[in-house]
């Protein structure tokens, strides 16, 4: 436990650090706390006067193409899109370290056998599995949607890992290390994973953007956040068509995704430094 | 060596194959039907449906369907597009040129300027520069493709009038015109749809390329070679660069089925006529034929890329071996 | 690439330049890949290819401007010149001696028989066999005159006999066994006899057409007319403004892309009657189990009090601003049955409310939705997620429907999916929309017992006599036609929500423009030029 601890405890002392995790801080807050305080995310009041109005005192991100409040839909927005991201980024990160460390150190039959999945799966177009999930069950709740991006997103990174790996199993410490006898998951733990992180943190860093996006691109298809439910991707998407006569709509989500991304960053940054063995 | 290639090879072939069958079986469970979209414009009768669907084949079982597929691609004919009514092979080299056109120079764009910043970054860590640059890169990556393209379009294309807001060439430029003049057409309308992939995905190669970098610059022996006073460009390419570029080997393995898959939201925007829109239509339509197409394509480019991948491994750091 | 173009490139593109002033430019949504009448089966019978084949191949006659399908009078002489009927199901048409195909060859009567009976055939041609089936046979008197005979008296003969396909070149096609015509020569570089003839294709891109010189009902005002593809909306859009096209159909919605487009002043917006009719059908059967009733959208009454809960004006306006009309029944813009009827039903909660209550819809547990016996008023609403409007519409009903006490669950599939699930009954509420042909004969396919599309199994014997007496009628069919629209309101089948109208963008240089409604560019040959368009970007 203290393993991860330690880490973030470092990571809090940088500059940094402290801006992302402040950054996080606020959207978290924003994102949990405000929406009682906000109109209904679901309700239109004008669809005909009220329709993209232009931010203002009473509509401090302005109103989308139905005259709903911007802000409280960027709110509201934000606890689904966070938690999707977050958790699917999560998945897919451990699986796609966890075969990329196993196949590019092992190598041999098990590396061809891993690396061989990962080329016929890169090589189905994710689509043709979502839309036979949806031939199977009708509503799909948002864990197995979670679940399904997460699985399915692993597969480059993997690639990623192991070609790290690859590269760093022939260096001298880890050469030591195994002449003195220490176990695979020691080797493994120890000298390769720390050493991953560089790639493994800017992949979760661009997976938070590209799972938010995914997502709305989902609630086409009839899976992920249905409408009216309010998302960040499924808000950038409706905004596409009023893009240059009604901006906010889109800005705004599209800020909030940015500076979600950016605090990722930050804050990863953060961590690598404070575990990289060999210090900034 | 040669004999991993043809173990490697080998390898390659059964899973494109494997591949293909996953591809044709996952399409035809997967629920719609491609003869629903005739009922959108105007309604057919059954009779009408039973006709058209004995006239595709579709009325056969699905594993005398793969049969003939498998048939008809050992004679190079992919069958004919529901869609469209033309051969497969017809509409696919139709538009490939376009979807290599596009794909390549953002592939080029990518690991030539992008590559450089990274390092750049890298280099200057901390600096003004890295910090701009990864807060913009940051920013690239996490804007949508149709956003930026739409942005571009609009200011560029419209406001602006610099560039040709969509397509690929103009169509009242005169046919007889030499190939300078096409050239310099097809240029003009490539610029903002490359530009548009480009910014989004230099972002990525950006952070890798930094990454990686930074790892390699506080290796000790790269200190030492700074200290014997070898100038600094010589430090950064020759010795940190060759143990950082390994990412952003893989990244271009990972990033080549862009040549032929295309980029769907960038297409439509700007009404390129690539791939990408091709498949997507395709997907939309259920267009079993043209989707096996395309979808063979790009299975074979993945396949291909991988095992290329490992190649330029081996053989650009002589320390990496596989058994 | 250039390969490609060059192969199709004919030797005549050269022959004469045409001159650039007198170039129109059209962007639109669909490719142009098989404009051939008797060829457009399936996918490929979309409006991009037959509104290209309507400046190739010319029709026997063309609809009158108020497009009316019943009758004889109401029609615009093209390759026939005149018509006459013999007794009441046998029509003579007398071919203008002038007609030609672009070779050379006059048309004549062998023409007409060599399409028809391809047409006529269901192994070549299903959906025009289909269309064509009152028609019994198609003989020539001589070289240019065609008598068809018809299986029975009713108020279309003349519709069907001129609308549904124009004749193909006998003697350029007639070697060719159908099967084969696809494959042909002839599809790449087709022969007509229009005021416009093929020049070649850019395949995803665009296609261009020459004026035929010759043409015998007149010298095309324009020389050279360019269809582009762009299948993203603003694409479309963004050309337009750019000048790198000169006209497009249809402005989607939302409303600000109509505003963006008005204010370009060089533009002028055409509105046109569209054929686009938007319905939201009630299922009469159990989507779980669709040998049982449905058991909430069975009871009359409960249809009629969602359809007055419906701000349908407001919908209408949100979406379409002044572009489009709430319908009486199931007529879009572009039926001439429309014209006259009643006005329809208006929001009404407070009917609604009435309604509902009286057949024992209450809200007991005070949740703000109705129910009944335990079970709550609550209706699942399918979409397909390609139809921005559609969506729009849906957003807006829920809140409206919401506020009666009904609660609509939005379920929005990908195109496929949706109609699926239309097809197999397994909705609620479908929010369907269908693109109409110009004749209400068209109605039997959604709102008669068995028709084809009528996916909620909605079943009234009276409409479907209504609807065969009015078909069959010659005079007085509108008041007819009216009969069977009044019964279906009466029953309430659906909501009928919107017929909008498509507005064209045209650049202003363009004079006597006419957009027609049942085939946009069909008189784009009178069309005149001014001065050239001001391309401010002279780069390209």
């Amino acid at each position: 436990m203290t393993v991860l601890l330690e880490p973030l405890r470092h990571a809090w002392r940088t500059p940094r650090g402290r801006a992302g995790a402040l950054v996080l801080l606020v959207i978290a807050t924003v994102v949990i706390f405000s929406p009682p305080f906000l109109p209904d995310p679901l309700a239109q009041p004008d669809p005909i006067g009220g329709a993209s109005l232009a931010p203002s005192i009473t509509h401090p991100f302005g109103t989308d193409q139905l005259s709903r409040d911007v802000l409280s839909r960027v709110a509201v927005g934000g606890r689904v899109s966070l938690v999707v991201a977050v958790i699917a980024v999560g998945l897919s990160l451990t699986l796609g370290a966890l075969v990329g460390l196993v196949a590019g150190y092992w190598g041999g039959v098990v590396d061809a056998a891993l690396m061989r999945v990962v080329d016929a799966a890169l090589a189905v177009p994710r689509l043709f599995l979502l839309l036979l999930v949806l031939a199977m069950s009708e509503r799909v709740p948002v864990w197995a949607l979670v679940l399904l991006i997460g699985a399915t997103g692993w597969f480059g990174t993997s690639r990623i890992v192991r070609a790290e790996v690859l590269r760093l199993r022939e260096e001298s410490y880890v050469r030591a290390s195994e002449a003195l006898g220490a176990s695979p998951r020691r080797v493994i733990f120890r000298h390769l994973l720390p050493n991953t992180l560089g790639p493994l943190l800017v992949a979760a860093t661009l997976g938070v953007g590209d799972v938010i996006l995914l997502e709305a691109g989902l609630s086409f298809l009839g899976l992920g956040i249905q409408p009216p439910a309010p998302s960040w991707g499924g808000m950038i998407l409706d905004a596409r068509e009023v893009l240059v006569t009604a901006p906010w709509a889109g800005l705004f989500p599209g800020v909030a995704i940015v500076l979600t991304v950016l605090s990722a960053n930050l804050i990863g940054d953060a961590v690598r430094d404070a575990v990289d063995p060999r210090g900034a | 060596m040669r004999r991993w290639l043809l173990h490697r090879t080998a390898q390659a072939t059964v899973t494109l194959a494997i591949a293909l069958l996953l591809i044709f079986f996952l399409m035809r469970l997967a629920p719609g039907d491609p003869l629903a979209r005739l009922s959108e414009d105007r309604p057919l009768t059954p009779a009408q449906i039973e006709a058209l669907r004995a006239r595709f084949g579709l009325d056969r079982p699905v594993g005398a369907q793969f049969v003939s597929f498998v048939g008809g691609l050992a004679h190079g004919d992919l069958g004919t597009s529901i869609q469209y009514g033309r051969p497969v092979t017809a509409l696919v080299s139709e538009r490939i040129p376009a979807t290599l056109l596009l794909g390549g120079t953002v592939l080029l764009l990518n690991f030539t300027v992008g590559v450089w910043l990274g390092v750049r970054q890298a280099v200057r860590r901390g600096g003004a520069a890295d910090t701009t640059l990864t807060l913009l890169s940051l920013s690239a990556y996490a804007t949508p493709s149709f956003w930026l393209g739409l942005v571009l379009a609009w200011l560029v294309g419209v406001k602006w009038h610099l560039l040709p807001a969509a397509g690929m060439e103009d169509p009242l430029l005169d046919p007889g015109a030499g190939w300078v003049a096409h050239a310099a057409d097809v240029g003009r309308h490539l610029v903002l749809p490359a530009l548009t992939l480009s910014i989004v995905s230099i972002a990525g190669t950006m952070r890798y390329q930094r990454s990686a970098m930074l790892e390699v610059l506080r290796l000790p022996y790269i200190v030492t070679a700074e200290a014997k006073g070898l100038p600094t460009r010589a430090v950064i390419w020759q010795h940190a660069w060759r143990n950082a570029f390994f990412p952003v080997l893989t990244l271009f393995g990972l990033w080549l089925p862009l040549l032929v898959t295309g980029s769907v939201f960038v297409e439509s925007v700007f009404a390129w006529p690539g791939l990408g829109s091709l498949a997507v239509g395709a997907v939309g339509y259920r267009d079993y034929p043209l989707l096996m197409g395309t979808s063979l394509l790009a299975a074979a480019v993945v396949v291909t890329a991988s095992l290329v991948s490992d190649l330029a491994y081996a053989c650009l750091d002589p320390r990496v071996r596989f058994s | 690439m250039a390969g490609v173009v060059a192969a199709n490139s004919a030797a005549a593109a050269h022959a004469q330049s045409p001159d650039p002033r007198s170039t129109v430019v059209i962007v639109t949504g669909g490719e142009v890949t098989m404009p051939i009448p008797t060829l457009m089966e399936g996918p490929a019978a979309n409006v991009a290819n037959s509104e290209i084949a309507d400046h190739l191949f010319l029709r026997l006659a063309n609809l009158g401007p108020e497009l009316i399908t019943s009758g004889d009078r109401s029609f615009v002489p093209q390759l026939a010149k005149a018509w006459t009927r013999r007794d009441s199901v046998t029509l003579a048409f007398d071919l203008d001696e002038r007609a030609q195909w672009q070779d050379g060859v006059p048309v004549t009567a062998q023409d007409v028989l060599f399409t028809l009976e391809r047409a006529r055939n269901p192994a070549i041609a299903p959906r025009l066999a289909e269309l064509l089936r009152n028609v019994v046979s198609v003989t020539a008197e001589n070289d240019r005159r065609v008598v068809f005979r018809f299986s029975h008296p009713y108020g279309e003969q003349l519709y069907d006999a001129v609308w549904h396909v124009a004749p193909l070149p006998a003697h350029l096609l007639d070697g060719i066994p159908p099967a084969q015509l696809r494959q042909s020569s002839f599809v790449g570089n087709p022969v007509g006899d229009g005021p416009y003839r093929w020049v070649r294709s850019v395949p995803g891109q665009f296609i261009e057409l020459a004026a035929n010189e010759r043409f015998f009902l007149g010298r095309p005002g324009i020389s050279r007319v360019v269809v582009r593809t762009a299948s993203d909306p603003d694409a479309r859009m963004n050309l337009i403004l750019s000048r790198g096209a000169d006209a497009m159909d249809n402005i989607p919605p939302p409303l600000s892309n109509l505003k963006r487009m008005g204010e370009d002043t060089e533009i002028r917006l055409i509105p046109v009657p569209s054929p686009t009719l938007g319905f939201l059908l009630f299922n009469q059967r159990d989507p779980v189990d669709t040998s049982r009733p449905h058991p909430v959208l069975t009871d009359r009454d409960v249809r009629r009090a969602i359809i007055l809960s419906l701000d349908r004006t407001l919908l209408v306006r949100a979406v379409y601003g002044s572009y489009g009309e709430v319908p009486y029944g199931p007529t879009s813009a572009i039926l001439w049955i429309r014209h006259g009827t009643p006005k329809p039903a208006g929001l009404d909660r407070a009917q609604a409310r009435r309604l509902l209550s009286s057949r024992g819809w209450k809200d007991s547990d005070g949740d703000g939705v109705l129910d009944r016996d335990g079970m709550p008023l609550r209706l699942n609403l399918n979409y397909p997620s390609s139809s921005g409007a559609r969506q729009q519409m849906a957003l807006l009903a829920q809140q409206q429907l919401r506020q009666v006490g009904i609660d609509v669950v939005l379920r929005q599939f990908e195109f496929p999916l949706w109609s699926e699930h239309r097809n197999a009954g397994q909705f609620d509420i479908d929010f369907s929309a269908t693109s109409q042909d110009p004749s209400p004969s068209g109605l039997t396919q959604g709102w008669s017992c068995g028709g084809g599309t009528n996916a909620a199994h909605y079943c009234n014997p009276t409409v479907d006599s209504l609807i065969e007496r009015a078909i069959g009628s010659s005079d007085r069919a509108r008041e007819a036609w009216h009969a069977a629209l009044r019964q279906i309101e009466d029953d309430a089948p659906a909501a009928f929500l919107y017929a909008p109208s498509y507005v064209y963008a045209v650049h202003r240089r363009f004079g006597n423009v006419t957009i027609r409604p049942e085939s946009s560019w069909l008189l784009l040959w009178k069309w005149t030029t001014g001065a050239p368009a001001a391309r401010r970007d002279a780069g390209y």
